[in-house]
Protein backbone atom coordinates (compact mmCIF):
# COMPACT_ATOMS: atom_id res chain seq x y z
CA UNK A 1 0.00 0.00 0.00
CA UNK A 2 1.27 3.49 -0.86
CA UNK A 3 0.75 6.45 1.42
CA UNK A 4 1.10 9.97 0.06
CA UNK A 5 1.25 12.74 2.62
CA UNK A 6 0.32 16.31 1.74
CA UNK A 7 0.94 18.94 4.40
CA UNK A 8 -1.28 22.01 4.70
CA UNK A 9 -1.24 24.89 7.17
CA UNK A 10 -2.99 23.23 10.05
CA UNK A 11 -3.63 19.70 8.81
CA UNK A 12 -2.14 16.83 6.79
CA UNK A 13 -3.84 14.63 4.21
CA UNK A 14 -2.79 10.99 3.88
CA UNK A 15 -3.92 9.42 0.65
CA UNK A 16 -3.90 5.62 0.79
CA UNK A 17 -3.55 3.54 -2.35
CA UNK A 18 -4.14 -0.21 -2.28
CA UNK A 19 -4.89 -2.54 0.63
CA UNK A 20 -4.79 -1.86 4.36
CA UNK A 21 -4.44 -5.33 5.88
CA UNK A 22 -2.31 -7.17 8.48
CA UNK A 23 0.71 -6.88 6.19
CA UNK A 24 0.53 -3.15 5.55
CA UNK A 25 -1.02 -1.97 8.82
CA UNK A 26 2.26 -1.76 10.74
CA UNK A 27 3.90 0.53 8.18
CA UNK A 28 0.81 2.70 8.20
CA UNK A 29 0.83 2.92 12.00
CA UNK A 30 4.50 3.90 12.00
CA UNK A 31 3.85 6.64 9.45
CA UNK A 32 0.90 8.10 11.36
CA UNK A 33 2.64 8.05 14.72
CA UNK A 34 5.80 9.58 13.27
CA UNK A 35 3.70 12.49 12.01
CA UNK A 36 1.96 12.86 15.36
CA UNK A 37 5.32 12.93 17.12
CA UNK A 38 6.39 15.70 14.74
CA UNK A 39 3.42 17.75 15.83
CA UNK A 40 0.69 16.94 13.30
CA UNK A 41 -2.58 17.10 15.20
CA UNK A 42 -5.18 17.28 12.46
CA UNK A 43 -5.27 14.52 9.90
CA UNK A 44 -7.42 13.50 6.98
CA UNK A 45 -7.29 9.96 5.64
CA UNK A 46 -8.30 9.98 1.97
CA UNK A 47 -9.65 6.53 1.06
CA UNK A 48 -10.45 7.29 -2.59
CA UNK A 49 -7.87 4.75 -3.83
CA UNK A 50 -8.23 2.29 -0.96
CA UNK A 51 -9.64 -1.04 -2.21
CA UNK A 52 -9.60 -2.98 1.01
CA UNK A 53 -9.48 -2.71 4.81
CA UNK A 54 -9.44 -5.38 7.50
CA UNK A 55 -9.62 -5.20 11.31
CA UNK A 56 -5.83 -4.64 11.35
CA UNK A 57 -6.45 -1.32 9.61
CA UNK A 58 -9.27 -0.44 11.97
CA UNK A 59 -6.94 -1.13 14.90
CA UNK A 60 -4.42 1.43 13.63
CA UNK A 61 -7.13 4.03 13.03
CA UNK A 62 -8.57 3.50 16.52
CA UNK A 63 -5.13 3.80 18.11
CA UNK A 64 -4.33 6.97 16.15
CA UNK A 65 -7.70 8.52 16.97
CA UNK A 66 -7.29 7.85 20.69
CA UNK A 67 -3.82 9.37 20.58
CA UNK A 68 -4.98 12.47 18.71
CA UNK A 69 -8.00 13.01 20.94
CA UNK A 70 -5.85 13.04 24.05
CA UNK A 71 -3.84 15.86 22.43
CA UNK A 72 -7.02 17.68 21.34
CA UNK A 73 -6.35 16.71 17.74
CA UNK A 74 -8.69 15.27 15.11
CA UNK A 75 -8.81 12.51 12.52
CA UNK A 76 -11.30 12.63 9.65
CA UNK A 77 -11.86 9.89 7.07
CA UNK A 78 -13.22 10.50 3.59
CA UNK A 79 -14.02 9.22 0.08
CA UNK A 80 -14.67 5.59 1.02
CA UNK A 81 -15.92 2.93 -1.37
CA UNK A 82 -19.33 1.81 -0.13
CA UNK A 83 -18.16 -1.64 0.93
CA UNK A 84 -15.21 -0.11 2.83
CA UNK A 85 -17.63 2.20 4.64
CA UNK A 86 -19.72 -0.82 5.54
CA UNK A 87 -16.79 -2.31 7.47
CA UNK A 88 -16.79 0.80 9.66
CA UNK A 89 -20.56 0.57 10.08
CA UNK A 90 -20.56 -3.12 10.98
CA UNK A 91 -17.79 -2.50 13.51
CA UNK A 92 -19.61 0.46 15.02
CA UNK A 93 -16.64 2.67 14.22
CA UNK A 94 -18.83 5.16 12.40
CA UNK A 95 -20.29 6.17 15.76
CA UNK A 96 -17.08 7.89 16.85
CA UNK A 97 -15.12 8.49 13.65
CA UNK A 98 -16.06 11.40 11.39
CA UNK A 99 -16.54 9.98 7.89
CA UNK A 100 -17.08 12.48 5.08
CA UNK A 101 -18.13 11.77 1.50
CA UNK A 102 -15.44 13.85 -0.16
CA UNK A 103 -12.02 15.34 0.56
CA UNK A 104 -13.53 18.84 0.33
CA UNK A 105 -16.05 17.97 3.03
CA UNK A 106 -13.26 16.53 5.18
CA UNK A 107 -11.19 19.70 4.83
CA UNK A 108 -14.15 21.73 6.12
CA UNK A 109 -14.52 19.45 9.15
CA UNK A 110 -10.93 18.82 10.22
CA UNK B 1 -19.76 -26.97 -9.90
CA UNK B 2 -16.35 -25.36 -9.39
CA UNK B 3 -13.76 -26.32 -6.81
CA UNK B 4 -10.33 -25.06 -5.85
CA UNK B 5 -7.97 -26.26 -3.16
CA UNK B 6 -4.72 -24.78 -1.92
CA UNK B 7 -2.39 -24.68 1.08
CA UNK B 8 -0.89 -21.64 2.75
CA UNK B 9 2.11 -21.44 5.03
CA UNK B 10 1.49 -19.97 8.48
CA UNK B 11 2.95 -16.63 7.51
CA UNK B 12 1.19 -13.28 7.10
CA UNK B 13 2.92 -12.75 3.77
CA UNK B 14 0.66 -15.53 2.44
CA UNK B 15 -2.31 -13.17 2.78
CA UNK B 16 -1.69 -11.91 -0.74
CA UNK B 17 -1.75 -15.47 -2.08
CA UNK B 18 -5.00 -16.11 -0.21
CA UNK B 19 -6.52 -12.94 -1.61
CA UNK B 20 -5.54 -13.81 -5.19
CA UNK B 21 -7.01 -17.32 -4.98
CA UNK B 22 -10.23 -16.19 -3.32
CA UNK B 23 -10.75 -13.22 -5.63
CA UNK B 24 -10.24 -15.33 -8.73
CA UNK B 25 -12.54 -18.07 -7.47
CA UNK B 26 -15.28 -15.69 -6.33
CA UNK B 27 -15.30 -13.76 -9.58
CA UNK B 28 -15.40 -17.00 -11.58
CA UNK B 29 -18.52 -17.97 -9.61
CA UNK B 30 -20.17 -14.70 -10.60
CA UNK B 31 -19.69 -12.90 -7.29
CA UNK B 32 -19.99 -9.11 -7.41
CA UNK B 33 -17.08 -6.82 -6.45
CA UNK B 34 -18.74 -6.27 -3.07
CA UNK B 35 -19.25 -10.01 -2.45
CA UNK B 36 -15.65 -10.74 -3.43
CA UNK B 37 -14.52 -8.08 -0.95
CA UNK B 38 -16.69 -9.63 1.78
CA UNK B 39 -15.42 -13.17 1.21
CA UNK B 40 -11.83 -11.93 1.06
CA UNK B 41 -12.22 -10.06 4.32
CA UNK B 42 -13.78 -13.02 6.13
CA UNK B 43 -10.97 -15.32 5.01
CA UNK B 44 -8.33 -12.70 5.82
CA UNK B 45 -9.62 -12.28 9.37
CA UNK B 46 -9.79 -16.03 9.87
CA UNK B 47 -6.35 -16.70 8.45
CA UNK B 48 -4.81 -13.84 10.46
CA UNK B 49 -6.40 -15.25 13.62
CA UNK B 50 -5.04 -18.73 12.93
CA UNK B 51 -1.54 -17.40 12.21
CA UNK B 52 -1.48 -15.11 15.23
CA UNK B 53 -2.91 -17.42 17.84
CA UNK B 54 -3.11 -20.93 16.47
CA UNK B 55 0.40 -22.29 16.77
CA UNK B 56 2.38 -22.67 19.97
CA UNK B 57 5.67 -23.55 18.28
CA UNK B 58 8.01 -21.89 15.78
CA UNK B 59 7.51 -24.60 13.18
CA UNK B 60 6.13 -24.15 9.72
CA UNK B 61 2.49 -25.21 9.48
CA UNK B 62 0.07 -25.30 6.61
CA UNK B 63 -3.48 -24.05 6.46
CA UNK B 64 -5.57 -25.88 3.88
CA UNK B 65 -8.36 -24.08 2.05
CA UNK B 66 -10.98 -25.65 -0.20
CA UNK B 67 -13.64 -23.65 -2.01
CA UNK B 68 -16.68 -25.25 -3.62
CA UNK B 69 -19.41 -23.61 -5.65
CA UNK B 70 -22.71 -25.45 -5.87
CA UNK B 71 -25.38 -23.53 -7.69
CA UNK B 72 -24.21 -20.15 -6.42
CA UNK B 73 -23.67 -21.29 -2.84
CA UNK B 74 -20.01 -21.07 -1.88
CA UNK B 75 -18.67 -23.43 0.78
CA UNK B 76 -15.17 -22.63 2.01
CA UNK B 77 -13.40 -25.08 4.30
CA UNK B 78 -10.34 -24.01 6.27
CA UNK B 79 -8.30 -26.63 8.07
CA UNK B 80 -5.30 -26.13 10.38
CA UNK B 81 -3.43 -28.33 12.82
CA UNK B 82 -3.08 -25.63 15.46
CA UNK B 83 -4.31 -25.56 19.04
CA UNK B 84 -8.04 -26.19 19.43
CA UNK B 85 -9.87 -22.95 18.77
CA UNK B 86 -13.52 -22.45 17.98
CA UNK B 87 -14.17 -18.91 16.71
CA UNK B 88 -17.93 -19.48 16.75
CA UNK B 89 -17.74 -19.62 20.52
CA UNK B 90 -16.06 -16.24 20.84
CA UNK B 91 -18.09 -13.55 22.64
CA UNK B 92 -19.60 -10.75 20.56
CA UNK B 93 -17.69 -7.49 20.86
CA UNK B 94 -19.36 -4.66 22.72
CA UNK B 95 -20.10 -2.27 19.88
CA UNK B 96 -22.10 0.14 21.96
CA UNK B 97 -19.55 0.95 24.61
CA UNK B 98 -17.96 4.37 24.94
CA UNK B 99 -15.20 5.25 22.51
CA UNK B 100 -12.48 5.36 25.11
CA UNK B 101 -13.30 1.80 26.11
CA UNK B 102 -13.46 0.42 22.55
CA UNK B 103 -11.11 -2.42 21.91
CA UNK B 104 -10.32 -4.29 18.73
CA UNK B 105 -10.73 -7.72 20.28
CA UNK B 106 -13.43 -9.81 18.70
CA UNK B 107 -13.81 -7.53 15.70
CA UNK B 108 -12.37 -10.00 13.19
CA UNK B 109 -14.83 -12.69 14.18
CA UNK B 110 -17.68 -10.20 14.20
CA UNK B 111 -16.85 -9.26 10.62
CA UNK B 112 -16.69 -12.94 9.59
CA UNK B 113 -20.13 -13.52 11.13
CA UNK B 114 -21.54 -10.46 9.38
CA UNK B 115 -20.31 -11.38 5.93
CA UNK B 116 -20.87 -15.14 5.84
CA UNK B 117 -24.23 -16.88 6.04
CA UNK B 118 -22.97 -19.73 8.19
CA UNK B 119 -19.88 -20.66 10.17
CA UNK B 120 -19.55 -24.24 11.40
CA UNK B 121 -16.68 -25.55 13.47
CA UNK B 122 -15.51 -29.05 14.26
CA UNK B 123 -12.34 -30.52 15.65
CA UNK B 124 -11.27 -33.63 13.68
CA UNK B 125 -8.10 -35.71 13.89
CA UNK B 126 -6.23 -33.00 15.77
CA UNK B 127 -7.33 -30.31 13.32
CA UNK B 128 -9.56 -27.26 13.51
CA UNK B 129 -12.03 -27.47 10.63
CA UNK B 130 -14.05 -24.39 9.87
CA UNK B 131 -16.72 -24.32 7.17
CA UNK B 132 -17.97 -20.96 5.91
CA UNK B 133 -21.01 -20.74 3.66
CA UNK B 134 -22.20 -17.85 1.56
CA UNK B 135 -24.98 -17.72 -1.02
CA UNK B 136 -24.21 -15.34 -3.87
Amino acid sequence: MDITETKHDHYSVFKLNGRLDSNTAMGFEQKLFECMENGTQRMILDFQELDYISSAGLRVILKATKNLKSAEGKLVLCAMQDYVKEVFEISGFDSFLPIEATLDDAVKTV
Amino acid sequence: MGTISFALKNNLSELDVLCDHISQFSRSCGASKRQTFEINLALDELFTNIISHGFADEEEHHVHVTCVNEGGVLTITIEDDGIPFNPTGAPHPNLACAFKDREIGGLGIHLIRSYMDRIDYTREDGKNVLVLTKAL
